[in-house]
């Protein structure tokens, strides 16, 4: 199950207080990077959910997001509807896509489950390439951004619509851990660890895993959703599986399994590729080779390494707290 | 359109000649896995280098030092990999090596267009494979024929390898159960190092294979990898007998529905991939049951 | 990618003094792709540009600066890359785009912030047409250009029945829709197409020999880049080159990479609106300086480049000093280039040019594109473009 410790909370203060204060401070394309930011990081929170939660490495995650900016942006852009209406629908299409590919694949494990995901994935974006309705390749364009001068917010100025993501991020994190903490994500942690036992207790498992595989496709397509506003423009390589095998590393780089450290690696690998790319085109390279050392170094990921060097230097103390505790009891 | 028995054969033989291509590619993938238990998604960058190594050699020294000089640098390139990476990487289950893998990829795929640009590369096929053969009276180019001839040929010899001699045998052990194989004495590391190996070599034979035919692209192997995950995934994991009925599944599903329903064309082989999974959740001929 | 390369180029000869005295800080952003699929189109282009800018930099009287973004040919990133260029790097024009994808994509960006975009490759009729813009201007091509009057030629050569194959997107639609047009109008038959997965196909031979069996005359394809390659060779290797001629959009054997199609391209008649190897002074002084400076032949990619430079530096030359007025000047370019008598037509922004027939050959140094025919320049129909007039 989910835990924030004091290391968890301490790193989700300084993210917010740096993402805030980037926000703030930051010039126009300091802003876009921001806005990537915050909505890979939304991505990869629901990744995170499923994989690091529930054993279900997803290779179809891009393509959820893919779902819900396309629909977003069809119902928008091209049905005339409300935004905010749109963006209720779309994210509950590509949570209902989620739930149904999550009931099918439910049976799948490991590599098997990973194509499985792969192959959803692919059949959605050879739909949105092929299909006319959708804009083929050319992709739809004029997705309006949601209105909010009711309140006197301009979502059209690149700050605005940055601290509007990194709200709607806000918002993901706190649904996910409430996910998790839940009758339904403590199932789906006693599945990863031991599906037959969940099951001899009387758990349908796979009502389990599909259920937290369309809430993740929900936060999935709130990103979707993001992305379409913040480009005002959906086209078919958002549904590529090479943007579920991106949003797939930033977790282990983060660290799965930690909701925090997605989070930490989101910030790293968007800051990495714009640093380096601004060196050189091969920029490729250097994150494939960040990448290796990352996995080499045996930590589960950036965060996962901190994580594990702070509580071998705490060790002694949390022992002593142990026992407190068992006093106090 | 008249559609006759040599329409009709000439699409069998371009579903064959697209199963073997794959299959020289899918049959290193899945014995790795089968022995090693993971996927190593670097196998279609593999593909892509042998390509390249054999279009830079057959420039200078011909097609056939090039067909011959693929599989041994990308056997080398592996036998690198293996001893820096994968090697130390075996304890750590399967998720860090695909993760490794991963990492490759990008990696493999700056290499190659620094090494060797970004335009596309080209090679010719040997005068001898050059021209065309009648076959029930319709006209095939050789070297398709070739590739279908050498597909089957690598297939037997790797059956009879596997079902008749003793490295064979110390394989399926080793693929049935690694711990209980090692405790009988094979020296089941080496058996690893073997297997990955040729299976990188087999991937640097395919590229070379496919330079002829295909272009030679930094994105060849990005290309190449879905296509031979389905194959595995759809045959089974691990098992020679998987390769080859994936391989021959993909092919001709591909090549027919190429020729009948152009329009489904591209959803057709995911939703097989699909339905084969929900219905067989390990494949058509996994190698454990 | 962030070189900022400056080429300070100031008004030096006394010659020039009739032009405005004071030279201007002009900033050119070139969005193109440098990673993914189209490096290579993207490497030429640029430096067919730096080549037009070095040469032609001088009669524009200011000190020209280059900005370059890597679009990696991906839509978004493309967009993200044009608002940088526009607020950020506060460019005054910006320059190329290869993927109509991206060209769609940045489209209103730069048609609301009323920034000049000289397209240097995107092909998509609608660019030029119902979703023209006075800021965009085309110095490149578009799909129907190129393909119309090859119907009309291929027919009055005596082909009846042809069949078509392309990539199942929009340029491949688009292309071979024009094709189709120009030769059912002039008399001719399609006997039957067939549209291929784009980027996803290995294998033509399904296709090919569905062609076969249709009984055509002549196959016309539209391919580019990779696909174009397989196409040719596994053309070839059927040895269908014999019994029916392939034809096609130029880009089929582009000399950016035919010496990779090998003999397979020998004999392919295609349509283009430049090879290396059309007879002018301007084109033999573009080749020699091209290929001085890069060592190889310049595509037709790279001619976008050199005369999207050329067009800047001629709206300059003529007084253009800020976005507005660029964007007005492009409107009005012409010139004699490498390309013949190449012209904007200001109903929709797109280039005027001719159309080159020419047929892939052995030379003395490889293969070379022999010239069969030159088909006279034609405005694109305006296409449901309805812009106010240049003022």
């Amino acid at each position: 199950m989910f835990r924030h410790t004091p290391l968890r909370y301490a790193t989700l203060a300084v993210l917010a207080a740096g993402m805030f204060a980037a926000a703030m401070t930051a010039e126009y394309f300091g802003l876009e990077i921001l806005t990537e930011i915050a909505i890979l990081a939304i991505l990869v929170l629901a990744l995170d959910m499923v994989a690091g939660f529930g054993g279900m490495v997803s290779l179809c995650h891009g393509a959820l997001m893919g779902v819900g900016a396309y629909a977003y942006a069809v119902l928008a852009a091209k049905a005339g509807l409300a935004p905010p209406v749109a963006m209720a629908a779309a994210i509950a299409i590509s949570g209902a896509c989620s739930w149904v590919i999550g009931a099918i694949c439910a049976r799948s494990h490991g590599i098997y489950f990973i194509m499985a995901t792969l192959a959803f994935g692919q059949m959605a974006y050879s739909y949105a390439f092929d299909s006319a309705a959708l804009g083929g390749d050319d992709g739809v364009s004029g997705i309006p951004r949601l209105d909010l001068s009711a309140i006197g917010i301009d979502l059209n100025d690149g700050q605005s619509f940055a601290l509007f993501c990194l709200l709607a991020l806000a918002a993901a994190y706190g649904a996910a851990v409430i996910i998790l903490r839940s009758g339904l994500g403590r199932s789906l942690t006693g599945i990863m660890h031991n599906e037959q036992r969940m099951r001899a207790v009387g758990l349908v498992t796979w009502r389990v895993k599909a259920d937290v595989f369309g809430l993740s496709g929900m936060i999935a397509g709130l990103a979707g959703v993001l992305a379409a506003q913040h480009i005002m423009f959906v086209s078919p390589g958002l549904l590529a599986w090479t943007v579920s095998g991106e949003a797939l590393v930033v977790v282990i780089l983060g660290g799965l399994g930690t909701l925090v450290g997605p989070l930490v690696g989101a910030v790293l690998f968007v800051l990495l590729k714009h640093e380096i790319s601004n060196v050189t085109p091969y920029w490729h390279l250097v994150v494939g080779v960040i990448l290796v050392a990352v996995v080499m170094s045996r930590a589960n990921g950036v965060f996962g390494w901190i994580e594990a060097r702070v509580a071998r230097w705490q060790a002694p103390r949390v022992i002593s707290s142990r026992k407190e505790q068992v006093k106090n009891a | 359109m008249s559609q006759d028995l040599g329409f009709w054969a000439v699409q069998t033989l371009n579903a064959l000649q697209l199963s073997m291509l794959l299959f020289l590619l899918s049959i290193g993938l899945t014995v790795i896995f089968g022995l090693m238990h993971f996927v190593n998604l670097a196998h279609g960058s593999l593909y892509a280098f042998g390509a390249y190594v054999a279009a830079s050699v057959a420039s200078v020294a011909g097609f056939w030092a090039g067909f011959i000089a693929a599989p041994i640098a990308v056997a080398v390139l592996g036998l690198v990999l293996y001893v820096t990476l994968i090697k130390r990487m075996r304890r750590s289950g399967p998720m860090p090596q695909v993760l490794i893998t991963f990492g490759l990829i990008f990696a493999l795929l700056d290499l190659t267009r620094i090494i060797w640009g970004d335009l596309a590369l080209g090679i010719e096929v040997p005068a001898i494979l050059s021209g065309r053969v009648s076959v029930l009276g319709v006209e095939y180019p050789a070297y398709r024929l070739f590739i279908i001839a050498l597909g089957a040929a690598i297939y037997a010899g790797l059956a009879s390898v596997l079902a008749r001699t003793q490295i064979g045998a110390m394989i399926r052990a080793g693929v049935d159960n690694d711990a209980m194989a090692s405790c009988l004495g094979i020296n089941v590391e080496r058996l690893f190092f073997l297997v990955f190996c040729m299976g990188c070599a087999l991937a640097g034979l395919a590229g070379a294979v496919a330079a002829p035919l295909l272009s030679v692209t930094p994105d060849m192997g990005l290309q190449i990898l879905i296509p031979t995950l389905i194959v595995i995934v759809i045959g089974g994991l691990g098992s020679l007998k998987g390769a080859i009925a994936g391989s021959l599944i993909y092919g001709f599903v591909q090549t027919f529905g190429a020729a009948l329903a152009p329009q489904l064309s591209s959803i057709l082989i995911y939703a097989l991939l699909a339905a084969v999974l929900v219905t067989r959740p390990t494949g058509l001929f996994p190698a454990k049951g | 990618m962030k070189h900022t390369i400056t080429t300070a180029i100031f008004a030096a000869t006394a010659s020039l003094a009739t032009l405005p005295a004071l030279a201007e800080d002009i900033t050119v952003g070139l969005l193109l792709p440098y990673s993914g699929v189209y490096a290579a189109l993207g490497n030429d282009i640029e430096a067919g540009f730096r080549l037009g800018i070095e040469r032609y930099g001088d009669q524009a009287g200011d000190s020209i600066q280059i900005v370059t973004e890597d679009s990696e040919a991906k839509p978004p990133v493309g967009l993200a890359k044009t608002r940088k260029l526009v607020l950020q790097d506060k460019v005054d024009v910006i320059a190329g785009v290869v993927s109509s994808g991206v060209l769609g994509a940045v489209r209103d960006m730069v048609d609301g912030s009323k920034v000049p975009l000289i397209v240097a490759n995107a092909g998509n009729d609608e660019a030029t047409g119902a979703q023209c813009s006075p800021y965009i201007t085309r110095m490149s091509f578009s799909n129907q250009q190129v393909n119309r009057p090859m119907g009309k030629w291929m027919h009055d050569q005596g082909i009846q029945k042809v069949f078509t194959i392309a990539p199942d997107y929009a340029a491949g639609q688009q292309m071979i829709g024009a094709f189709v047009d120009g030769f059912t109008a002039a008399g001719g038959e399609i006997v039957g197409q067939e549209w291929t997965p784009f980027q996803k196909t290995q294998d033509f031979g399904p296709y090919l020999a569905k062609a076969k069996a249709s009984g055509a005359d002549a196959v016309y394809v539209f391919y580019a880049g990779g696909e174009a390659i397989s196409f040719v060779k596994q053309y070839d290797s059927f040895g269908m080159k014999a019994d029916i001629p392939l034809y096609g959009a130029g880009f089929l054997t582009s000399s950016l990479y035919v010496e990779a199609e090998g003999p397979a391209a020998e004999g392919v008649i295609a349509a283009l609106h430049y090879v290396p190897t059309i007879d002018n002074a301007e084109n033999a002084a573009f080749v020699e300086a091209f290929t001085a400076a890069n060592g190889r032949l310049p595509s037709e990619y790279a001619v976008h480049g050199y005369d999207a430079a050329r067009a800047l530096t001629q709206a300059l030359a003529a007084g253009a000093t800020d976005r507005e007025t660029i964007a007005q000047a492009l409107r009005g370019v012409s010139f004699d280039g490498p390309r013949g008598a190449t012209s904007i037509d200001p109903a929709t922004n797109n280039i005027v040019q001719p159309i080159y027939v020419y047929e892939t050959v052995r030379g003395e140094a490889g293969l070379t594109q022999k010239v069969l025919a030159t088909l006279p320049a034609e405005a694109d129909p305006a296409g449901g473009c309805a812009m106010a007039p240049a003022g």
